[in-house]
């Protein structure tokens, strides 16, 4: 065996160290093949719109591939938005779980149950997102249930107790080894302690306690729900084996009686104050330790956006062929990813974060390898070959697949109406994207990084990092 | 507007989950063309998609692994990451003489770990003992390596076989090995599919383990970050409870075999899976058979046909026991995991089973709050990542218990509507709304053309792609009578496995 395993192995050494393969294989380097530029055209928005009277805005797209439909409504406010604490949770408990006003939770989940529905009630700080995912058979009667959840949940006081009553034991511990997070993969948990850091005493990190329930009034929260269920601050999505006529009648017919308002004024969030670099441990007794640092990102004006996201592209830019990722996996074998994540949000500071995670022994090295990639990012000029790859799989890669199906198209579509107003940032991003310079790219870094102002979450096994 | 209580009568007397599936309900126009040296080629044209969903996929993983080299199919994954001749080396000339001396040094290296292991005569019998001991030799030979390495490293383009993925717009950029299969995944305009023929041509032949012992590293952490989670270890014990197939052979690997893996094996994983005749690509998106065919014969044409690697032989045994665990944990919820080993994809029952645990979830949870009892009961196929198999598995039953005081009487419902399963208590519309949760599942699936291309490379290295249809339909077809033949057939004692996780410190 050991012989025939040798023969084996010979031959292949011998195959793959001299090069010596087959001459008809055609190995010409990715760059010299002559692939085809890009023809991409992003769909016209025009093509999916449907404006009523009301102000509403929704976008159709039909995709009779499969028998399934589904129905989203996009609505600008969030867990930040509640003028009374509490009242955004009340309100997402009652999207989630109760249903409509003039039916049980019982029968609600029957429902669901019985159209095999995917139903998804997502709240973020800013916006949130309802999803309603059904087969075309069950499209008479998922139409009206998913407009009588948007405008009419069943709220009651009962729910408000329901939180009061829960919230005054919970509470993430981590400090120590008896947290749920820390227990089924702390990343989560660290990056949940880098927000609570980064947010402390802003409304972003502002959570409601069991006092704040205590306090809330059930007209608080149909305040909060009346106040931004309203058609000028909402999008409607729809998409799959639909007629476009049909549901362009249906969305008139359920949502066309909403009276006409505007989207209330966004609330003035204040901006972060920076603080110098500082590092926060929560020791943990586990084989891995998971390091999460960065800031907050201010908005972020359209001009620079393009550069920005090509510079955090070559930087970090995901699982993927990024600066870091060389420096720590590729080179190294320090750890699975090191990932750099820009989060812009609507109308307040968001954060760029850097994550990763590791044996504990690699840790440092890798917070220094990953620095020392900002520094560098701040200090040279990226190469033409970082460019190229940045740009197009921007521009080629992640756009496209914004969208890549009548769900995804109209999808983005609803929420960039929602955000922006118009669809000026997708119309002009493939252009932005490819004038971006070495030069750009450099001042983003410089504008966007601030490397003596990093808040260092550490969960696991201590370790001084900043030094 | 309608109101919900309009919603609810006119959906009731519509009996929507009543409804059959039609005829023509999962047609796949699948387009299949088997090259003179074997290789497979299955298109679903969808054209003005823009884009193209590409996959490769072998007939190989975990199953093939060798004991001491548990993990070695995935490692191998990794490395096939590291590039090529012509991708990833900055001059393959000077570039190839070092990694021949690093080859070179490695079996010397194997030798002489092989010479001090006979020396000692002491076997790695314990989960931490692995022949720590070293000569000068060794730790010489170890340094060299070391030295080698970093020389190659200077020459090194990193990340060579994601990276013009990335600039000419492939997403998705994916890898998964598991118990059967490897598959390298993108999505990318569909005019350039011509580069996922190049790369992953040249990745099939071609591949350079460089960096071998860096790499070996990532596994360890991916280890890690399964066994940080609580379950994990309990999982694993259930897993080789069961069997012997599986069950047993965890894609991860174990620790213990990470520093055992050798270049040498590696290579011969390679040589004998990564052949023509044993590699399925599947395209979805802009693209048609017609076009396909010449541009996969520029790219892959040249490559001969290999001898057929073999397959498993994956036969359970007959159970002829009942198997018990206790877990004592204060960290993991009480739960009891009750298993029966079932068939795999391609044996009759195996798309009926899935009728069945749709049907018995909401059954169990309901006899459960009926009882008073604390708690969710979740039922699946799973084994690690994986739910389906072309080999035997198992069907879990997991409950998870509010109050561990209830975990006796928790099992024993479980077990006494398990064995009382009949035609009376397995409703008509109970089978046809599981029917319709599991078809409405497919449409999901088929609408997402990734995971449709998933589905059928799976199937196929499974048992076939054809049998992805017969399957879905005989799902399809499933009575409440075939569901209470299946409990008599398979929920019997022989043939169960039964985890509980109480709590109380472990003892070591």
């Amino acid at each position: 065996m050991r012989n025939s395993d040798s023969s084996l192995f010979a031959i292949f050494l011998a195959a793959v160290l001299t090069w010596n393969v087959s001459f008809s294989q055609d190995l010409t380097h990715p760059l010299d093949m002559d692939l085809p530029s890009s023809n991409f055209q992003r769909p016209d928005p025009v093509d999916y719109l449907l404006a009523m009277d009301n102000g509403l805005v929704a976008y159709i797209a039909s995709a009779k591939q499969v028998p399934l439909v589904t129905l989203s409504a996009f609505i600008k406010a969030g867990k930040a938005s509640d003028a009374q604490q509490g009242a955004a949770e009340v309100l997402l408990d009652a999207l989630k779980n109760a249903g409509p006003s003039d039916s049980s939770p019982a029968e609600f989940k029957r429902l669901l149950r019985h159209m095999t529905a995917r139903y998804t009630v997502d709240m973020h700080d800013e916006w949130m997102e309802i999803s309603l995912n059904v087969p075309t058979e069950d499209l008479d009667a998922a139409l009206p249930l998913f407009a009588a959840v948007i405008q009419s949940p069943a709220l009651s006081s009962e729910s408000i107790d329901k939180f009061a009553s829960n919230r005054g034991s919970s509470g993430s511990d981590l400090g120590g080894e008896s947290g749920p997070a820390l227990y089924e993969g702390s990343l989560g948990a660290a990056v949940d302690k880098f927000y609570e850091v980064l947010y402390d005493g802003h409304p972003f990190g502002s959570k409601p306690t069991a006092e704040d329930f205590a306090k809330l009034e059930l007209e608080d929260v149909r305040k909060f729900h009346s106040d931004y269920f309203v058609p000028g601050n909402m999008t409607l999505a729809v998409a799959g084996d639909i007629d476009y006529r049909s549901i362009e009648t249906a969305l008139s017919d359920l949502f066309g009686e909403m009276e006409f308002r505007d989207s209330p004024a966004p609330a003035n969030v204040p901006g972060i104050r920076r603080a110098n670099s500082r590092q926060h441990t929560l020791p943990a007794k586990k084989l891995q330790s998971w390091l999460v640092f960065g800031h907050d990102l201010p908005r972020v004006p359209v001009d620079d956006q393009a550069a920005l996201e090509v510079m955090n592209y070559i930087l970090a830019g995901g699982h993927l062929y990024t600066r870091m990722t060389v420096e720590t996996r590729y080179k190294y074998g320090y750890t699975n990813d090191a990932s750099g994540f820009l989060e812009d949000r609507w109308f307040g500071p968001g954060s760029y974060t850097f994550r990763s995670y590791s044996r504990p022994e690699v840790i440092k090295p890798i917070y220094d390898n990953m620095m020392n990639e900002i520094y560098r990012i701040r200090r040279e000029l990226v190469s033409d070959e970082d460019l190229f790859i940045a740009k197009g799989a921007l521009t080629d890669g992640t756009f496209q697949l914004q969208y890549l199906d009548g769900y995804s198209t109209v999808r983005n579509f609803a929420i960039e109406r929602l955000r922006y107003g118009n669809h000026t940032r997708s119309s002009t991003y493939i252009e932005r994207i490819r004038s971006v310079t070495a030069e750009d790219v450099r001042d983003a870094a410089n504008k966007y990084i601030e490397p003596d102002q990093m808040q260092v979450i550490l969960v696991g096994e201590p370790v001084e990092l900043l030094n | 507007m309608r109101t919900l209580r309009n919603i609810v009568v006119g959906f009731c007397l519509m009996a929507p989950v009543l409804v059959v599936a039609q005829d023509d309900t999962y047609d796949l126009p699948i387009k299949e063309h088997v090259f003179e040296n074997g290789l497979r080629l299955l298109v679903i044209e969808r054209p003005g998609n823009n884009r193209v969903v590409s996959k490769i996929f072998t007939d190989m993983g975990a199953l093939n692994e060798t004991p001491g080299q548990y993990g070695s199919a995935h490692f191998l994954e990794h490395l096939m990451f590291k590039g090529t001749p012509t991708l990833g080396s900055e001059d393959w000339e000077r570039e190839s003489q070092i990694q021949s001396e690093i080859q070179a040094t490695e079996n010397a290296l194997e030798e002489a770990l092989n010479r001090a292991r006979n020396e000692l005569r002491e076997r790695g019998v314990f989960h931490d003992y692995q022949h720590a001991e070293s000569t000068p030799e060794i730790d010489a030979l170890r340094s060299r390596i070391s030295a080698l390495n970093a020389q190659a490293l200077e020459l090194n383009n990193e990340g060579p076989m994601k990276k013009w993925y990335q600039a000419f717009g492939g997403t998705r950029l994916t890898a998964t090995t598991e118990q059967e299969y490897m598959k390298f995944d993108l999505d990318l305009p569909a005019d350039r599919v011509d580069l996922f023929l190049r790369v992953e041509a040249d990745r099939m032949e071609n591949s350079v383990f460089r960096n071998f012992d860096a790499e070996r590293m990532i596994l360890v952490e991916q280890r890690l970050g399964d066994l940080n989670r609580n379950e994990t270890s309990f999982r694993e014990a259930m897993n080789s409870l069961v069997g012997r197939v599986s069950m047993v052979y965890v894609p991860e690997g174990y620790a213990n075999d990470f520093g055992q893996y050798t270049r040498r094996y590696q290579e011969e994983l390679y040589r004998t899976y990564f052949v023509p005749n044993n590699t399925t690509l599947i395209f979805i998106g802009d693209v048609t058979l017609d076009d396909m065919i010449p541009r996969v014969e520029r790219y892959f044409g040249h490559m001969e046909r290999r001898p057929e690697p073999a397959r498993y032989q994956a036969r359970e045994p007959l159970p002829s026991a009942e198997k018990r665990l206790t877990w004592r944990s204060d960290t993991l919820s009480p739960r009891i995991d009750i298993r029966y080993q079932i068939p795999g994809v391609g044996h009759p029952d195996r798309p009926q089973i899935e009728v069945l645990a749709a049907v018995l979830e909401p059954y169990l949870q309901e006899a459960m709050t009926d009882a008073q009892i604390a708690g969710t009961v979740t039922i699946n196929t799973r084994v690690v990542h994986t739910s389906r198999f072309g080999v035997p598995a198992s069907l879990n039953f997991e409950l998870i218990v509010g109050n561990a005081d209830q975990l006796d009487a928790a099992e024993a419902l479980i077990l006494g509507e398990l064995a009382a399963l009949s035609v009376d208590s397995v409703k008509a519309e109970d089978v046809a709304l599981a029917r319709k949760m599991l078809r409405t599942e497919w449409y999901r699936i088929a609408a997402d053309p990734n995971a449709l291309a998933f589905e059928i490379g799976h199937f196929q290295v499974m048992d076939n792609w054809r049998a992805l249809r017969p399957y879905l339909l005989a799902r399809d077809r499933t009575t409440a009578d075939d569901i209470v033949r299946l409990g008599k057939t398979y929920f019997v004692a022989n043939n169960r496995s039964v985890g509980v996780v109480r709590p109380g410190e472990a003892g070591q």
